[in-house]
């Protein structure tokens, strides 16, 4: 392998880390709020609100619902509005985030359902506020499955990344479409793909590890 | 029993009548023996038994639904402060909806639920909150938090009540040694056997020094010996900090073991109340006679030795124990007794007689000879006729 072909390869990884990154870390900042609020109006929930809540769902079915290479080109006018261009990497971002974050509050809203409607009760026999329970009960109870929800919205928009890039976002997708199946570089394709396989499996394992680690229950 | 259970509470209730209420206004007589707790135990006074804690006024709860479930219909109650209260009934009965009640974790459709002097089903969302911070519960899956250690479950509840971190800590550790958990403060509650975090979901009830701790079957998911130091624990608590307990179980041995007072549930209605020996030895409802039948006749397995003879069961409290009834009653009737099994249990720290005996004679003369044996103050209670 050249240098040039390197050098290609590693500002393509560097794009993808930045567009997942920064789209995760955005994710996390709406799916997270909006995934609780999912959870607490729900039936049964500490706050509910069955009119907010089938709301709040149909907004959130309705954005998992759209393709993402579809929902890319028609939020091109709002991505322009933020980012001042539809093209490029930081403009990516922006599609990568709106398909995140009803994905993300789905996966909240289930690990949050999941903590045991028992230890809830006990906090309310104790006089606990919603907003306690919130923070003192549900979020630390649902951190494992919070840390693992992370991780499957990071993966997910890798592949998603890898969409992105092919409408001029950059990265190890359009990488290997523009390379691998344009032009016929086998070689980069495989190196491509490889380094994805590796960067999804790393993530992966990360995200296992550190759930793990706060998981306190046999 | 304990002395003075009875005799000090006669005198209180009339405090308590809701007349005396208003005139007394703040100062209330709960907060007046609180007090005044150590001057009442020094002259021998008896906090325990003094007046009503709860107060529970024809309650009615139905969960909506598929087909409507009547959970509770028309219970009132009244549970002494200072005591343990057991609440027993199948299956079903209503027991866990009672206890909710309380606390209103579930609400009663209608019907009154006094605490101390604060009417539970009057209170605002942010003046229940305060009130629930006095009563502690546990559970029977003791619902602890998994993500927190030892320490910070008990200390759940104090940070909720806003404590300061130095206060918290001295308490975490009083409270622990309290239910000998001194050494697990650091573990969690996946490393803790079932007794032991149920000892954990007791010192966090206690966290906050409650007036009432409720219990829905707190040892029904324990095993007989983790049991019987659990009750212990409880019995401890409700003698050293002098609180009510209000404990509900399907296991008569439970109450027989450390209830002063027993209410019988059945299909959401009450059967029964009264001191536990009463019930345990003159159950007055179906309920209650059911759930004695199936208690005793697991544990004295007698059955009749002559086709025609009666099967009975008698029961003697402490005084009348000494006395030779059933010589008597051979000498004055015309029956023959053959006693088939007899035992003495500790009821509370009372003991109380069970004599299972045969009467064989003519039927009139069985009949005079039970009659005789109830005059005298026995409880008499057909097996098999
Ligand atoms: N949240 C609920 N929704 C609908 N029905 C309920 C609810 N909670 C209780 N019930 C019904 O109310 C009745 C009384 O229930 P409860 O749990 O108080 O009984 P219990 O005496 O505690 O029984 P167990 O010994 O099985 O715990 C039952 O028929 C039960 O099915
Ligand atoms: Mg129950």
């Amino acid at each position: 392998m050249n240098s040039a072909a390197l050098s290609m390869l590693w500002t393509a990884a560097v794009e993808t880390l930045t567009m997942v990154g920064a789209a995760t870390v955005l994710a996390v900042l709406g799916g997270l709020p909006l995934g609780i609020l999912l959870a607490a109006t729900a039936p049964g929930g500490i706050l509910e609100k069955p009119w907010l809540n089938r709301i709040l769902g149909t907004v959130v079915n309705l954005g998992r619902s759209i393709p993402f290479i579809i929902l890319m080109v028609a939020i091109i006018p709002f991505t322009r509005s933020i980012v001042g261009t539809s093209i490029g990497t930081t403009a990516a971002i922006i599609p990568l985030t709106v398909a995140a974050i009803p994905f993300m509050a789905r996966l909240v809203e289930g690990s949050l359902r999941e903590v045991d409607p028992g230890v809830v009760e006990a906090a309310h026999s104790m006089g606990a506020a919603p907003g306690e329970i919130i923070w003192k009960v549900l979020l630390p109870e649902a951190l494992p499955g919070l840390v693992l929800a992370i991780t499957v919205t990071a993966v997910n928009l890798v592949g998603y990344s890898a969409m992105a890039g092919a409408i001029g976002g950059g990265g190890l997708g359009d990488l290997a479409i523009r390379y691998g199946y344009q032009r016929f570089r086998g070689d980069v394709m495989l190196q491509t793909i490889v380094i994805l396989v590796l960067l999804v499996q790393g993530m992966q394992m990360l995200g296992d590890k550190i759930a793990n680690r706060l998981y306190h229950r046999n | 029993m304990k002395p003075g259970n009875h005799c000090l509470s006669e005198r209180c209730q009339f405090q308590l009548n809701p007349r005396f209420r208003e005139m007394r206004g703040e100062a209330n007589l709960f907060r007046f023996l609180d007090r005044n707790h150590l001057f009442f135990r020094r002259r021998g006074f008896f906090i325990q038994g003094c007046g009503n804690l709860i107060r529970l006024q024809n309650l009615t709860k139905t969960f909506a639904g598929k087909d409507e479930v009547r959970a509770l219909t028309g219970i009132s109650l009244e549970i002494p402060a200072g005591q343990i209260y057991g609440i027993i009934g199948p299956s079903g009965a209503g027991k866990s909806t009672l206890l909710r009640c309380i606390n209103m974790l579930e609400r009663p459709d209608s019907g009154e639920v006094w605490v101390a002097d604060t009417l539970m089903n009057g209170l605002g969302p942010q003046e229940l909150r305060s009130a629930r911070k006095k009563m502690g519960m546990i559970f029977q899956h003791f619902n602890l938090l998994n993500s927190r250690t030892v320490s910070g479950n008990i200390a759940f509840p104090l940070e909720l009540a806003g404590t300061d971190k130095r206060v918290m800590r001295r308490r975490v550790e009083e409270l622990a040694e309290l239910v000998g958990l001194t050494d697990k403060l650091q573990a969690y509650p996946h490393q803790l056997s079932g007794g032991q975090k149920q000892r954990v979901g007791i010192a966090r009830a206690l966290a906050t020094e409650p007036t009432v701790l409720l219990c829905d079957e707190p040892t029904s998911a324990l095993d007989p010996e983790t049991t019987s130091s659990v009750l212990e624990l409880l019995q401890d608590i409700n003698e050293k900090l002098q609180l009510t307990i209000v404990l509900v179980t399907h296991e008569m041995a439970v109450i027989q073991e450390v209830c002063h007072s027993v209410a019988v549930l059945e299909d959401g209605r009450l059967k029964e109340a009264g001191p536990v020996v009463e019930v345990f030895t003159r159950p007055k409802s179906e309920a209650a006679q059911r759930l004695l039948q199936g208690f005793l006749s697991a544990r004295f397995e007698v059955s009749r030795q002559s086709p025609d003879g009666t099967l009975i069961r008698l029961t003697f409290l402490e005084e009348r124990a000494n006395q030779p009834i059933i010589s008597k009653l051979i000498r004055s009737h015309q029956v023959d007794v053959n006693i088939l099994f007899g035992r003495i249990d500790q009821m509370k720290g009372a003991p109380f007689g069970t004599l299972m005996v045969e009467l064989a004679g003519p039927p009139e003369q069985k009949a005079a000879a039970m009659e005789f044996l109830e005059a005298n103050g026995v409880g008499v209670e057909v097996m098999e006729r």
